[in-house]
């Protein structure tokens, strides 16, 4: 198994642990990534409100680069990056007089995308592509202790008839995912709902209120942590608890996993390589407990 | 109290234009009273188009709209009235368009018109499938624009006339369950059909006639109540409509032997005759045993997914949810059900009723334009051109008008009427009531009629009338009581039905949607004329009055 | 079929605190969650109340709450509602007060919806006919003319959940309807309104009003619309056409986002300021990289891409 790797930009800093864990799980489980390295930030949903044509063009280049390594799947790790590239890749695909205007710009600069690439995401991978009882086989540390939230968001899910995986209203590939690392999981209001990071900076207690109340809905239901398949949820869910916190002034203090870093625990990854203690909200006595249980 | 100088009752079509026209008049001080949000009316569901000959799609003219209307009413249409609706019939679209509504378009840029059942032309003009919903969020966006005051889920109980004039009406506010009185120098009602009387509608709940009811009971006549409109294509399991459209854009009719049988009924318009000739073929294939499970079958298949997707959007999603049926693979079980009131409080073409300073405009009027048969996309038409009319004559008559005192006794009575249902520990549920009301009126009252199913019916109506005398409720609370609103509803639809039961029954002719299976055709010779229903002490009194002709001679009606 | 069904009831007239009330009743097999509450309310308890009228999807009377998610009564068949496992629950509408049981008030969600100016405010008068609009004009504001005010988007809706202020999805959809409209004579004025503080821009693209919509009116889609339509038309200085341009040009300078320098191109020196604290916090949890990052490999490519389209800053 073989993917372009775009772990997108959060993974690359302020999420860095995310990419890290993610290539210790891929090492793990045998699956291959390849860095696109000349690749640009995918926009967001952000370039192509200030300019749409030139976010086609931005995508499409992306996605070039796929080919020319010779694959024709991208792997992301975030699931803005997934809803973004999905869409656009769509559109391009389906409109072959856009696709055309498109190359014309890339021919330009030398490259030229042929509209062969799909997009994917490590949670669809592992749920679809390599399947579960596989993965279940690489448990070293099952979680069984744990009652894990799972936090879906808004951009693995939807809008469905884009990415079109699952039930946008009733998802269950994570919560297969955690009972196949050994966890419990969490019915909870808020799992498909939003972590707020998208308004972040332009309304920011609206924000923070959102990722607040995702956060009180999973521990209301007796979650011992979350876990996202998303970079930007974690900055929204952990980063930012403390301030949604003091705006709710009520404690949560729920540790908030990214889904490699849950994943490469359970696989027995040495605990000090899953950046643990650069979560602004600490694991640690989750871990301790996982460590305990494993003898 | 409340003191307003004209006050409109519903906020459809016709109640909402009537407001817009009425505002024109500097100073005068217009209000609505609606027991739903004004969006959430029954025009709303109007899917096929408003008719206006603009000859957008082919030559057209004013004078052949005004015949197929005359021709659809089976002669029995006002020719003055109906003369008046289809020369302002392009001038009122124009308006609309110009106050924003978002009509389809033809590639000209212009507005886009269809075929219509009845009409020789194509005269529809349409927004896709929706094109009530795009008039009627259009004109409440006017009312916004206007800043028209909306009394918003408020239910009018009873119409004050004192001395032959119109005072005003009481009305609860169900959002607190008080009531109040509202004064005014002017009344419009544009409260709409009475649908629910049937048990097969593709009426909204809503639709229980309540404002013709309380003419009725305030001494207005009720006109051309025999006259129902049962729509050819509803869907078999709930009664929802599929638009004249699909068959204006090509649809078949099917019976259980793949026949498209309305060769026989109408050899020339085929499926675009007039609703009454299909809803009676499909019935007599029903019942001659070439039905489908008790209905037929409705194919547009061969117009193909692009144009049923650009066209007829909504039919599909209503199809498929409700049907569990996509017409792009599969034809759509259909059957006729009760749509449209022809009749209606009797009004002039400015909308004045036998009552001073009390006018009716929209389903709930009979001016009357549509006669026998209304014919598909003449009804948004009569809503918005004599809602139009009705509001700047209504207008017109309160700022010439003195505001009269009324005296206390309207309220008390209405307060104990309430009081008395309110107060009811023991009785029948009136939903059991409604029920055996609406089964009771499809079978006997249903697409055809006889004397015998029409005395059955008589007697029946006045069984359900006495047990509704001790009709009881369960929620006694204030606010919100949809208990207490049902019930309310239930007493319109009986004495609505009451006067449907008597017209149709006195009628021995087939007119229009009014087909007697023992007098099987047209009398012009004793029947050309109007039924007047009032409400007497017992039961109704019938009158008839002159239908006005102005140059168009009755002949035989054929499709 | 038989379906076991729990109503959130709330009299205020009664009581102070709403609950779940279970009800047990036969339904046929293509039964719609309005026609259990119309079953439940004539055999069972005549005092539940709940707002109906066409029961065919186009008046919005009976948007209600079932497990979670908001739709109309009409046109949810029990057999459609995919995300129910076990009891159904039915509860009113989200964001909005409740008045009695499944009633709520309606009044907050028209509040923003007026607020947008929702009229056309048409061009100078033309001939005596219609307006000439081509098909191509009406197919982009047509998903939003769809909008049945029903108020499912506004109920599910993120951030109305958390700010009161915002004008949520129905207002915007129908906002975009007028400043679609080419027979328009206000667009720059409506673009500049809906540009302001908690409207437009404060979306935060949960696409779940997307979901909701039982109309198709995509309205996200419309609000995105709004904010491509309003960089168009040159109003960019607010948060949000902050926050792409930084996009933009760390795309055009970089390749990458630059996490560090975002906030202080989307709210500015002083605001950032503010964000000290945190940022220290991030910084001893070694969130923050590095200011000045690597650009990527081949930048070059993508500053020739931004001339070649002339995009300008």
């Amino acid at each position: 198994m073989k993917y372009a790797y775009y772990p997108g930009c959060a993974a690359e800093a302020i999420m860095k642990e995310a990419d890290e864990t993610t290539r210790q799980v891929a090492r793990i489980l045998g699956i291959e990534l390849i860095d696109m390295k000349n690749a640009t930030c995918c926009g967001a949903g952000c370039l192509d409100e200030a300019n749409l044509e030139l976010s086609y063009v931005i995508n499409a280049r992306i996605f070039a680069i796929a080919e020319s390594m010779g694959l024709n799947s991208i792997m992301t790790i975030c699931s803005t990056c997934l809803q973004t590239m999905t869409k656009i890749n769509q559109e391009l695909q389906s409109d072959p007089e856009l696709l055309e205007r498109v190359n014309k710009v890339l021919r330009k600069t030398g490259t030229e995308y042929r509209g062969n690439v799909q997009m994917t995401h490590l949670l669809w991978v592992l749920v679809k592509d390599y399947g579960l009882d596989k993965v279940k086989k690489h448990v070293k540390r099952p979680l069984n202790m744990l009652n894990v939230a799972a936090f879906y968001g808004c951009h693995t899910l939807r809008p469905a008839e884009i990415l079109g995986y699952e039930d946008p209203r009733n998802p269950k590939s994570l919560d297969l995912l955690i009972k196949a690392l050994g966890g419990k999981t969490v019915d909870y209001r808020g799992k498909t709902r939003c972590c707020g990071f998208h308004t972040l900076l332009v309304n920011e207690r609206a924000s923070l209120k959102a990722g607040g109340k995702r956060l009180q809905e999973a521990k209301d239901k007796g979650a011992d942590c979350m876990v996202t398949p998303c970079p930007l949820c974690d900055v929204s869910l952990d980063v930012y608890q403390s301030e949604a916190e003091k705006l709710y002034q009520k404690k949560t203090q729920l540790p908030v996993f990214n889904l490699s870093q849950l994943i490469a625990l359970a696989l027995g990854v040495d605990v000090s390589d899953l950046s643990f203690r650069k979560h602004l909200v600490s694991p640690k006595k989750i871990i301790s407990a996982v460590i305990a249980a494993e003898g | 109290m409340v003191t307003h100088d004209l006050i409109i009752v519903g906020a459809g079509l016709a109640g909402m234009r009537a407001a817009i026209e009425a505002i024109k008049t500097p100073d005068l001080n217009v209000a609505i009273i609606s027991k739903i949000h004004p969006v959430r009316s029954h025009s709303g569901a109007a899917q096929g188009g408003i008719n206006a000959a603009l000859g957008n799609a082919a030559e057209d003219s004013i004078e052949s709209h005004t015949f197929d209307t005359i021709k659809g009413s089976d002669y029995l249409g006002d020719q003055d009235a109906i003369e008046i609706m289809c020369q302002d019939a392009p001038g009122d679209i124009y308006e609309l368009e110009r106050m924003g509504t978002i009509f389809s378009r033809d590639k000209n840029g212009r507005i886009a018109q269809r075929p219509f059942g009845g009409a020789a032309q194509p005269r529809a003009c349409y927004a896709a499938d929706r094109t009530g919903h795009a008039i009627l969020h259009l004109l409440y966006e006017q009312l916004m624009k206007g800043g028209v005051m909306v009394y918003e889920e408020w239910h009018v109980i009873k119409l004050v006339v004192e001395d032959g004039t119109a005072r005003g009406v009481v009305a609860i506010n169900l959002l607190s369950g008080k009531l109040h009185r509202i004064r005014a120098k002017a009344v419009i009602f544009a409260t709409g059909g009475y649908g629910r009387v049937f048990h097969n509608s593709t009426n909204a709940h809503a639709n229980t006639g309540d404002g013709m009811a309380l003419a009725y009971r305030a001494g207005a006549p009720l006109m051309d109540m025999e006259f129902v409109q049962f729509h050819p294509t509803t869907l078999k399991s709930t009664g929802i409509l599929i638009s004249e459209a699909a068959r204006g854009e090509g649809g078949y009719l099917l019976n259980s032997e793949g026949e498209r049988f309305m060769k026989k009924y109408a050899p020339n318009a085929l499926e675009l005759a007039s609703r009454d000739v299909v809803s009676r073929s499909e019935q007599s294939e029903i019942e001659e045993g070439r039905g489908i499970d008790g209905c037929v079958h409705l194919d547009i298949r061969h117009l193909g997914r692009d144009k049923i997707l650009k066209l007829l959007p909504q039919i599909r999603d209503l199809s498929i949810t409700f049907e569990g049926v996509d017409p792009i693979d599969e034809p759509i079980p259909i059957r006729p059900g009760a749509h449209y009131s022809m009749g209606g409080i009797k009004a002039s073409v400015d909308g004045m009723t036998s009552i001073k300073g009390f006018f009716a405009a929209g389903e709930c009027a009979c001016v009357s334009v549509h006669g026998a048969n209304r014919l598909g996309g003449n009804s948004l038409l009569e809503a918005v051109v004599f809602g139009r009319r009705v509001g700047a004559a209504a207008a017109k008559f309160a700022e010439e008008a003195e505001l009269a005192d009324w005296s206390e006794s309207a309220l008390k009575d209405a307060a104990a009427e309430i009081a008395s249902l309110l107060n009811r520990i023991e009785g029948e549920p009136y939903p059991k009531i409604r029920q055996d009301l609406q089964k009771m009126m499809i079978q006997y009252v249903g697409v055809y009629r006889d004397r015998e199913k029409l005395e059955t019916a008589r007697v029946k109506v006045s069984e359900l009338k006495a047990r509704y005398e001790n009709v009881s409720i369960q929620d006694l609370g204030d606010v919100f009581n949809t208990d207490l609103l049902g019930a309310l509803e239930v007493g319109n639809l009986l004495d609505l039905a009451e006067a449907i039961v008597e017209g149709a029954l006195n009628r021995e002719e087939s007119r229009g949607a009014h087909s007697r299976t023992d007098f099987t055709e047209r009398d012009d010779e004793n029947w050309m004329k109007h039924t007047m229903a009032y409400k007497a002490e017992e039961g109704v009194k019938l009158d008839y009055s002159n239908v006005t002709k102005t140059k168009y001679e009755p002949t035989i009606r054929k499709y | 079929m038989r379906k076991k069904i729990l109503i959130r009831r709330f009299d205020p007239e009664t009581v102070d605190e709403s609950f779940l009330q279970a009800f047990n009743v036969d339904l046929p097999q293509n039964a719609t969650i309005l026609d259990a509450l119309i079953k439940i309310k004539e055999e069972q308890d005549g005092t539940i109340s709940f707002r109906k009228s066409c029961r065919s999807a186009i008046c919005g009377s009976c948007a209600v709450t079932v497990n979670g998610v908001a739709v109309l009564a009409c046109n949810s068949q029990f057999k459609s509602i995919s995300w129910v496992e076990g009891d159904v629950i039915i509860e009113p509408l989200g964001n909005l007060p409740v008045l009695k049981d499944l009633i709520v008030r309606f009044y907050p969600f028209w509040h923003e919806v007026e607020k947008t100016m929702p009229w056309l405010e048409p061009k100078e008068e033309i001939g005596e006919k219609e307006n000439i609009v081509s098909a191509e004009d009406v197919a982009i504001i047509d998903e939003s003319a769809n909008c049945i005010m029903c108020g499912c988007c506004f109920g599910d809706c993120t951030i109305r959940e958390t700010d009161d202020n915002f004008m949520g999805p129905a207002a915007l959809a129908k906002a975009w309807r007028f400043v679609g409209d080419t027979r328009d004579a206000i667009k720059t004025e409506r673009l500049e309104l809906l540009s302001k503080a908690c409207n437009a821009w404060d979306c935060t693209r949960c696409n779940l009003c997307i979901d909701r919509c039982p109309k198709g009116v995509r309205p996200l889609d419309q609000i995105v619309r709004i904010r491509q339509e309003a960089m168009k038309a040159g109003i960019k200085d607010n948060k949000g056409a902050r926050h792409a341009l930084a996009f933009q040009s760390d795309i055009k300078n970089h390749g990458k986002l630059n996490e560090t320098t975002m906030p202080l191109k989307t709210v500015g020196i002083i605001r950032s300021l503010g964000m000290i604290p945190m940022a220290l916090r991030m910084q001893m949890k070694g969130k923050v990289p590095f200011p000045i990052q690597k650009d990527i490999e081949g930048i070059k490519e993508v500053k020739k891409i931004y001339k070649i389209m002339e995009v300008d800053e």
